[in-house]
């Protein structure tokens, strides 16, 4: 994918200050990325507003990304990243945990508690799809049913039907390899002959032992009973393109962008480090369709930090959205700019969308703005295996359970899906080089450590529940004007707490591991340390409920202003030419990791967009004619 | 001290051949970083106490037995020789009393980590395996024949 | 006019008149697709780690593109019902070996990655076209030495092509010439098993698209994808898919400079190209097992190099010969190969101060005694 040389530096403020644009999005993340790109292809002019610096994606400054990735000492998952000053960006390792007396103010997120999480989310051109697993999970019919079927959460107000076109159109741009045969369970319904672009990838060796200990397990849960199954994940990254997909026609992947072509990146090459970056580009990240956006003449400004929308007092409108312009990444200095188009679109995701809502004083009349805040609960599990089971080989992850993503006990309790983490306990316990540092320090080394090396690592296995969590309304991001970034912006304020809905979930979690452990001869080696962060006690036992990347929740979308901040094309009701997009709007998560859902809803937004704008357009239409 | 003599030392605390090590392109960084840290000094008494109390024994339970004694269960060398080990094993140098500075030794450091390879895996990110490689059991690539390190064998010009 | 309707026009006699003749020169031509393997492997990992990443790129991807060319000949060996077999003794070239450029020819080493080993890469994939119908076919003298005289005549001894492109123009023609005469005879020149056929579902090289071969149309397909992306389409940079050529690829090292869409040869208007060629191990050239010190460490992993080589052709002999899926690991084979051959190049050559270990191509049974 050839990304127009030049492109990222088409603009610059006072060209911006010149201009109406059509639609002025805000944030060069997938949500940006998918809208920009169909509104260019009716030729509507178009301008992204980015906070981060945008360089030409090349192949060597994704490469630098990389010889980043390999100097840093901790390999967290923002290590390939460079940290400004101008925007500063959650990371996991700032996560502590929250003591009486006042919040968190360590990182950037400013966190009151009582959960302390370590969700992250990346501010650089492309957004967090950078540094994504890219899990492509739909969410179920059940899903979006919730409401109506188990009395829980807000109501959507479309359904999976409305959505699933949607969902395809989201699957060919994000690339999506997975057999149809494996992803037909609990409803889960596609238009007859669909395929997915590509062909699943091959469940790794791990996946294929747990398989046969775990296979046919009969679990009951609410009167219901449920047999368990691995199950490969659809994955957004390249595999082996299907013939048949698109009626025979076939799907050509998308490889490494840069200026330059590269032929590479077409098929994932089992770099087991989808998370933090992609080496070869195999996965999808935005880029791939910014590139294609930029190629049809979509201006990006970038280092242009969205600080405040600005609305007309009458009619809510808004008029424009004010930034700042930073010149240098390592100074805080900067210009003022304002950006005005016909339309706004806001897709700097959940937590960054109610930020700027709210510094804005665009609080809605039904103060919902930031509220609703969800993300997923994941709580890990992990044991050693009886035989080698080649750990740390293959795709983050190639398989899971999912047969617990739906039933009648979510009338009381959280839905899940079980990970299975090719990388081992990495997660929770930094391992291999964990393993490492343990087994030299025992003096074992030589042959010895090269032993007990593959006995104590390749043998791991970890179990990652995610699961849901449902919208509550104290959960939520405010905005304080005590804290600022360097730009001066004010932090996203992050108040949470783990719903009792949930632990009831994480706590079914607990239980069915070791019982799966069990039937697998493992040794569960799980512990929970009551002085980390995201520890929580739940009806005398402890966990650790660690942050799922997942935010969504924060500008619900529904029926009507009274319960909601967005209708179901995610426009403000309070504000007419106004559109806050992403994670953020979704009622309800599930248990499907949200981007493929959010990106549905947004190339759906990007249609009613095209709709409006030729609508708009009409009265001048005629005139000419 | 020479780069033959870190090699040799490194050799028979990885568990890895002289050659598999030069073999990863990284003995002169190493070799660098270590005496970065601690001094040519530093290296030079862990080297010859390595050579004084260890190369000269040919059983290799003796071996061993001195190895841990007097090498890695010194003090003072302990500590350096198991931050040399994981240095070749992972590419990170960790920081010690009186050097407490943690870094990688160089950004080629990581993706020649032994750690995975003794297992049969990629650093993640590095040394793509391939696809679909994942699915079939890992190639744990088998010891050498002997823990002593070739060029200190008798005859040290086939090493 | 395209190459292929200007060889219409040609006079007969040429080479190839019966399937035998043709069955010569696809052997002929899998080894000259795989010649060019050892090299630009040998180039490609001699550069340091972290340094050279136009390169890198630039040579990766036209090597992965041999590979591509070697499945599209045994595509058109297995079409027409004849046997692939890459574990033949003289399989491997010798190197240095003979390819031509016209009235004179070039050698092509396994050397480190240099201005000389450009140098040879742009002869490997210049476009040259024999100035007249008698030039085509040029005699060569016998005091070449031990090297493989690669693009030679299957059938003719001590005669060969003006240049690779006219190799291939023979076999269009031979395809073309055979495929008239079956038809006249009521009989199919393509009469191979079609589930033998590598398809993309098999074979995937990041570049162009293996092309399955039924009959002549997907024959003559096949071997323009080869001819084109060697050294373009009709004279351009480009071939038919849009992708640049080898040749025009290896130029951008030597301009320092891209090539983007719209440009003409010579004229690569892209952004900057950064070559640094002191950062580069300095691997022995055309390295024979022989040259090792016996009983040194870098002896034995050459040794067991080459041997892995040799079982990486046995294998894609296998792979070719009706059972296409096992391509699928062909990759993970090429990355394994990567590592051993990084692992030997990092060494040092016993006894030659300041050259490094060279990889051996295994070349088939003879090698293994
Ligand atoms: C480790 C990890 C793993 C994940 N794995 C998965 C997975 O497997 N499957 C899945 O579905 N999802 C996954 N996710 C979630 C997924 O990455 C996000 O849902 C998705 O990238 C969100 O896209 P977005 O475009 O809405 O927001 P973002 O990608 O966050 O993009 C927002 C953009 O807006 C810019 N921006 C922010 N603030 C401003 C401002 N004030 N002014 C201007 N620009 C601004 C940012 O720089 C960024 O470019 C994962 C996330 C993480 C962190
Ligand atoms: S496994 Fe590797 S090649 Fe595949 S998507 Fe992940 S990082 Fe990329």
């Amino acid at each position: 994918m050839i990304f127009p040389e030049g492109a990222s530096a088409r603009t610059s403020p006072a060209a911006v200050a010149g201009r109406v644009y059509d639609v002025v999005i805000v944030g060069a993340g997938i949500a940006g990325a998918v809208i920009a790109d169909r509104l260019s292809r009716e030729g509507r002019s178009v301008l992204v507003l980015e906070a981060a610096p945008a360089e030409d994606l090349t192949i060597k400054g994704y490469e630098a990304y990389l010889t980043d990735f390999y100097a840093a000492a901790s390999k967290d998952n923002q290590s390939p990243y460079p940290v400004i000053e101008p925007v500063p960006m959650p990371r996991s390792t700032d996560a502590r945990p929250i003591r009486p007396g006042g919040p968190n103010t360590n990182g950037y997120l400013v966190q009151n508690g009582p959960h302390s999480t370590d969700t992250t989310y990346t501010r650089v051109l492309g957004g967090t799809t950078m540094h994504w697993e890219g899990k492509i999970l739909r969410m179920l019919p059940q899903d979006f049913e919730l409401a109506e079927q188990r009395g829980q959460g807000p109501k959507w107000p479309l359904g999976y039907a409305d959505l699933e076109p949607f969902y395809r159109e989201a699957e060919r741009e994000i690339g999506v390899s997975a057999d149809i045969e494996d992803q037909r369970y609990l409803g889960l319904t596609y238009p007859p002959n669909y395929v997915f672009p590509m062909r699943g990838l091959p469940p790794s060796y791990l996946d294929q032992m747990v398989a046969r200990g775990v296979d046919g397990t009969r679990v009951e849960l609410d009167g219901e009973e449920f047999s368990l199954k691995v199950r490969p994940f659809p994955q957004g990254r390249n595999g082996i393109p299907n013939p048949a997909y698109d009626a025979g026609r076939g799907f050509v992947p998308v490889g490494a962008v840069s200026t330059s072509q590269v032929d590479e990146g077409e098929r994932c090459q089992g770099n087991n480090n989808c998370v933090p970056l992609c080496p070869v580009q195999a996965k999808y990240h935005a880029g791939k369709t910014l590139a294609k956006a930029l190629d049809r003449n979509v201006d990006l400004l970038a280092q242009s930090v969205a600080y405040q929308v600005h609305t007309d007092p009458e009619t809510g409108r808004v008029t424009q959205i004010e930034y700042r312009h930073y010149h240098d990444p390592n100074s805080a200095e900067y210009q003022t700019g304002f950006a005005r188009g016909r339309t706004y679109v806001l897709a700097t995701n959940a937590i960054e969308n109610a930020r700027l809502m709210l510094a804005s004083g665009l609080q809605s009349r039904s103060d919902l703005v930031g509220r609703n805040l969800m993300d997923h609960a994941y709580l890990l599990t992990w044991a050693l295996l009886p035989e080698i089971a080649g750990t740390m080989r293959g795709t983050n992850c190639t398989s899971g359970i999912v047969d617990l993503r739906g039933g009648r006990f979510r009338r009381d309790q959280a839905s899940f899906s079980i990970d299975i983490h090719n990388d081992g306990w990495g997660w929770p316990t930094g391992a291999p080089v964990s393993d490492l540092v343990r087994i030299v320090d025992q003096n074992t080394y030589g042959f010895d450590l090269r032993r007990s090396l593959v006995d104590q690592v390749s043998r791991q296995l970890l179990f990652a529940h995610m699961i849901e969590v449902l919208a509550e309304p104290e959960n939520r991001v405010t905005v304080d004007p005590r804290y600022r970034d360097r730009l001066g912006n004010m932090r996203p304020v992050i108040s949470f707490r783990v719903p009792d809905y949930t632990m009831r979930g994480a706590a079914f979690a607990r239980r069915l591991s070791r019982q799966l452990f069990e039937r697998l001869g493992a040794q569960d080696h799980t512990s929970y340390d009551p002085s980390e962060y995201g520890y929580v006690e739940f009806e005398g036992e402890g966990y650790r409920i660690l942050g799922g990347n997942h935010l969504a929740g924060t500008h619900i979308m529904g029926t009507s202003p009274g319960t909601s901040v967005v209708d179901d094309n995610q426009r403000s009701w309070e504000h007419e030419n106004l559109y806050l997009v992403g994670g953020g709007s979704m009622p309800t998560i599930g248990t499907a990791n949200t981007t493929v859902t959010a990106t549905a809803l947004c190339l759906r937004t990007a249609r009613h967009l095209l709709h409006e704008l030729r609508h708009q357009d009409q009265p001048v239409a005629l005139a000419t004619h | 001290m020479s780069l033959d003599d870190f090699v040799a030392f490194s050799s028979e605390v990885t568990g890895f051949t002289e050659f598999d090590l030069l073999g990863t392109g990284q003995a002169q960084s190493y070799r660098d970083t270590v005496a970065g840290v601690v001094g040519e000094q530093g290296l030079a008494e862990l080297l010859s106490a390595y050579r004084r109390e260890v190369t000269e024994l040919s059983d290799e339970q003796l071996r061993a037995e001195q190895l841990t004694r007097s090498v890695l269960g010194d003090p003072r060398l302990g500590p350096l020789a198991r931050n040399i080990i994981k240095l070749w094993y992972c590419g990170v140098w960790f920081g010690l009393p009186g050097h407490e500075d943690t870094f990688t030794a160089s950004p080629q450091a990581y993706p020649q980590g032994l750690l995975w390879y003794a297992i049969g895996a990629n650093p993640p990110g590095a040394r793509a395996p391939g696809y679909g490689s994942w699915a079939g059991p890992p190639r744990i690539p088998a010891l050498p024949a002997s823990p002593i390190p070739r060029s200190l064998t008798r005859n040290p010009s086939a090493g | 006019m395209t190459s292929q309707t200007q060889l219409l026009d040609r006079p007969l006699p040429a080479e190839i008149d019966t399937v035998a003749d043709l069955e010569a020169y696809l052997n002929a031509a899998l080894r000259l697709e795989h010649a060019t393997i050892p090299p630009y492997l040998t180039a490609l990992y001699s550069l340091h780690p972290g340094t050279n990443s136009d390169a890198r790129h630039v040579i990766r991807v036209v090597a992965v593109e041999e590979m591509l060319h070697l499945t599209l000949v045994a595509n058109v060996m297995n079409a027409i019902g004849r046997r692939v077999d890459l574990t033949a003794d003289d399989f491997v070239p010798a190197y240095p070996a003979h390819l031509p450029s016209g009235e004179t020819d070039f050698l092509v080493s396994v050397q480190p990655f240099s201005p000389a080993a450009v140098t040879t890469f742009l002869n490997i994939e210049r476009p040259a076209k024999a100035p007249s119908e008698g030039r085509r076919l040029l005699p060569y003298s016998d005091d070449l030495g031990a090297g493989t005289v690669l693009a030679a005549s299957p059938l003719n001894p001590g005669v060969r092509f003006y240049s690779i492109g006219e190799f291939y123009a023979e076999i269009d023609r031979g395809l073309r010439h055979l495929d008239h005469e079956y038809r006249q005879r009521g009989e199919e020149l393509f009469s191979g098993d079609p589930a033998w056929q590598v398809t993309e579902e098999y074979f995937y090289s990041g570049g162009g698209e293996v092309v399955p071969v039924t009959d002549l149309a997907s024959a003559l397909r096949a071997l323009t994808l080869i001819a084109e992306q060697g050294e373009g389409l009709g004279g351009g940079i480009y071939d038919g898919e849009g992708e640049l050529s080898h040749y025009y690829r290896f130029e951008q090292i030597q301009l320092a400079r891209y090539y983007q869409k719209g440009d003409v040869a010579a004229r690569p208007s892209g952004p900057r190209l950064d070559v640094d060629f002191s950062a580069v191990y300095p691997v022995a050239i055309d390295t024979e097992l022989a040259d090792y010190p016996a009983g040194t460490p870098a002896f034995e992993a050459a040794e067991t190099f080459s041997r892995t080589y040799a079982d990486f052709l046995a294998y894609l002999t296998a792979a070719y010969h009706g059972q296409p899926h096992q391509l699928l690991d062909a990759v993970a084979w090429m990355f394994r190969l990567r590592d051993d051959m990084n692992r030997l190049i990092r060494n040092p050559f016993p006894g030659r101060p300041g050259v490094h270990a060279s990889p051996v191509f295994g070349r088939g049974p003879l090698e293994r005694s």
